[in-house]
């Protein structure tokens, strides 16, 4: 008997409904193929689906089962079809009886019968209440993910024996209640604290700045003076998640299988740092059936590079049109993807290859030919995206000496982050009424005129030092968005002088 | 150089292929050879029904202690059977031109510990 059974698909971040069509012939050799243009996972789910079936003391059926998932042009891939394949084959057996309303079914199968933590679930949730499907059957560790969308019933399925019960009326699963999400949104604890740096008054001051704003900053240093911890510790001092933004956010995670099981909302801003060697694919995203990279699952949050200039010079390169535009799009042969990619770009490197190039206690020892070299690598179309470009020099012995009252001194992240997130306050009422736009750096050049209003003698000392140290167009324009945040900082309306002096101190390096 | 459990399988084959023939035969079809094998392999028995030529795999199971004897015919035995139906073909062409259309059937029997037949399924023409 021939069943259907509705399931989702994941082209980029987009779902897709998926037909499973399940026939149990009564004639023919036994036997159990898949067709539609399924992965490899999905033609192993015969396996897991007869043993788990087997494993629920229900006989498997002896003849021939033919799966079809339509439409069938368009690539499965994922464990997700487990579910849905064997539902459909129960009911063609009559040992289950499908909801006479549409349902959407989803998740993997373990050999013993029990649903396992799936990715997408959020995915699921968001289509079905897009296509008013009112009930989703999820694996239990993952039905979290999918409890935040409203509208929609959401069962947590432990496993198939439950399903069965729970379809035939003999004992209901509960579903699960919507979580109210600005509820999560509320309680996070920061792991790194700004107090804990010693020293670096100045650089803090920049990563605020940049912080409040969604700037991109650039640190350059000799080893060990704290680049790496300042950027650990800015997770710290990012305001909280807005509830569009964790949405997402959320997206992303769940499609890339990167929620924990038993997590719903990605509730901290993403913190990504991918190691050097990490391949233009990792880093943009891609693949034949393309899959977000870091800079989308840094979508919101930092993107930190350490050591910068030793990634690959491809992988830099392809940074351009993320920074630029907030989304990489990927086309491969079987189809082009956007994916967002709106994150803070926080890169650290050293001077020169052995670090110490302009420090004072310490000889650089690199050739000039290596230094050139070295430097080459940070191309002008890169650095003229990053707003905020800061030298961290080593830290002085005398703040390091002192320790606990040094660390109980100092400013505290959550004293940092309550500005920032009054900067951020300023914004959103600011571009309340654009979509795209969250922050400072989000802005248009359009939206500078309407947003962006300079004092008379701000003007003036912009232009003057946009000629004298001949910067670029984009850069003047990046100015006034790092002016803006400063101003907001500063809770003034109107961009002063000294907030210009102080976005051209960020920009205008000694040896340039 | 055989084993005792191998010679003792064999011996299980060439008892199944009995039971499939009369089964066959009673059915209608007529023998044309059994064991049939060429450089690339055996077939256990070759038939004719009406105007097919139809060369049939017999598996054989004792108790279903290790399931189903169709779980034994996959893709790959059924490639190997088609690989040597396509022999016979050609070797065996005075026998093969007198017939257009061929098949490959399949007659699985499931025998019981006293090997008294427990079932025979018969299914025609698998692709």
């Amino acid at each position: 008997m021939l069943q259907k059974v509705l399931s989702i698909a994941s082209v980029g971040l987009q779902g897709i409904e998926i037909e499973v069509e399940v026939n149990v012939a009564d004639k023919g050799f036994p036997g159990f193929g898949v067709v539609g243009l399924a992965s490899k996972a999905v033609e192993e789910a015969k396996e897991r689906v007869k043993t788990a079936i087997i494993n629920s003391d229900i006989e498997f059926p002896n003849a021939k089962v033919t799966i079809n998932l339509a439409p069938a042009d368009i690539p499965k891939d994922g464990s997700c079809y487990d579910l849905p394949i064997s539902v459909g084959i129960l009911a063609s057996i009559g040992e289950l009886i499908l909801p006479k309303e549409k349902a959407y079914f989803y998740g993997e199968l373990s050999l013993d019968g029990s649903l396992r933590h799936t990715r997408g679930v959020f995915l699921l949730a968001l289509l079905a209440k897009e296509q008013g499907i009112k009930k989703i059957f999820v694996p239990r560790m993952s039905a979290n993910e999918a409890s935040v969308v409203e509208g929609i019933e959401v069962y947590p399925v432990d496993n198939l024996k439950n399903l069965i019960r729970h379809l035939s009326g003999e004992k209901l699963i509960e579903p699960l209640k919507t979580i109210d999400t600005e509820e999560i949104l509320s309680d996070i604890t920061p792991d790194f604290d700004f107090a804990e740096v010693l020293g670096q008054e100045q650089a803090k001051r920049a990563l605020e700045i940049a912080a409040a704003g969604g700037h991109n900053v650039f640190m350059m240093g000799p080893p060990g003076s704290g680049k790496t911890m300042l950027a650990r510790a800015m997770s710290g001092i990012l305001p909280n998640l807005t509830e569009k933004e964790s949405l997402e956010v959320t997206k992303i995670y769940s499609i890339t299988g990167n929620i924990p099981p038993g997590g719903s909302l990605i509730r901290q801003r993403p913190f990504r740092s991918p190691h050097h060697t990490t391949s233009q694919v990792g880093l943009i995203g891609g693949g034949s059936n393309p899959r977000p990279g870091e800079v989308s699952l840094a979508h919101r949050g930092v993107l930190f590079l350490d050591e910068f200039p030793e990634f690959g010079r491809t992988c830099l390169e392809a940074l351009r049109q993320p920074l630029e535009d907030g989304l990489v799009n990927i086309s491969r042969a079987a189809g082009s993807v956007t994916f967002p990619a709106q994150f803070m770009l926080v890169a650290a490197a050293n001077p020169c290859p052995c670090g110490y190039l302009g420090d004072p206690k310490k000889e650089c020892k690199c050739g000039s030919f290596q230094i050139l070299n070295y430097r080459k690598k940070l191309s002008g179309p890169i650095m003229d995206r990053i707003d905020i470009h800061l030298t961290v020099p080593a830290v002085d012995v005398n703040h390091l000496m002192i320790g606990k009252n040094e660390i109980n001194n100092n400013e505290k992240s959550e004293t940092i982050k309550k500005r920032v997130m009054e900067a951020r306050k300023i914004q959103s009422e600011r571009f309340k009424d654009l979509s795209h736009v969250h922050s400072n750096s989000d802005m248009k050049n359009r939206h500078l005129k309407e947003f962006a209003n300079l004092t008379g003698e701000a003007n003036l000392l912009l232009k003057q030092a946009v000629n004298k140290f001949n910067l670029s167009a984009r850069v003047y324009f990046r100015l006034i968005k790092v002016a803006r945040t400063i101003a907001d900082l500063d809770k003034s309306g109107e961009i002063k002088e000294n907030h210009i002096a102080e976005a051209l101190q960020y920009r205008v390096k000694s040896d340039d | 150089m055989f084993d005792k459990s191998k010679i003792q399988n064999y011996k299980k084959g060439r008892e199944g292929e009995e039971i499939a023939r009369d089964y066959l035969i009673k059915k209608g079809f007529k023998l044309i050879e059994s064991n049939y094998s060429n450089k690339l392999g055996e077939i256990d028995i070759v038939m004719s029904d009406k105007d097919w030529l139809v060369f049939v795999e017999v598996k054989l199971k004792v108790g279903d202690k290790f399931g189903h004897p169709e779980e034994m015919i996959n893709k790959n035995k059924l490639s190997r059977i088609k690989r040597i139906a396509e022999g016979f073909l050609v070797l065996e062409s005075p026998i093969a031109n007198k017939f257009e259309k061929y098949r490959i059937d399949a007659v699985c029997i499931v025998l019981n510990e006293d090997k008294t037949v427990e079932s025979i399924n018969y299914y025609d023409n698998l692709y």
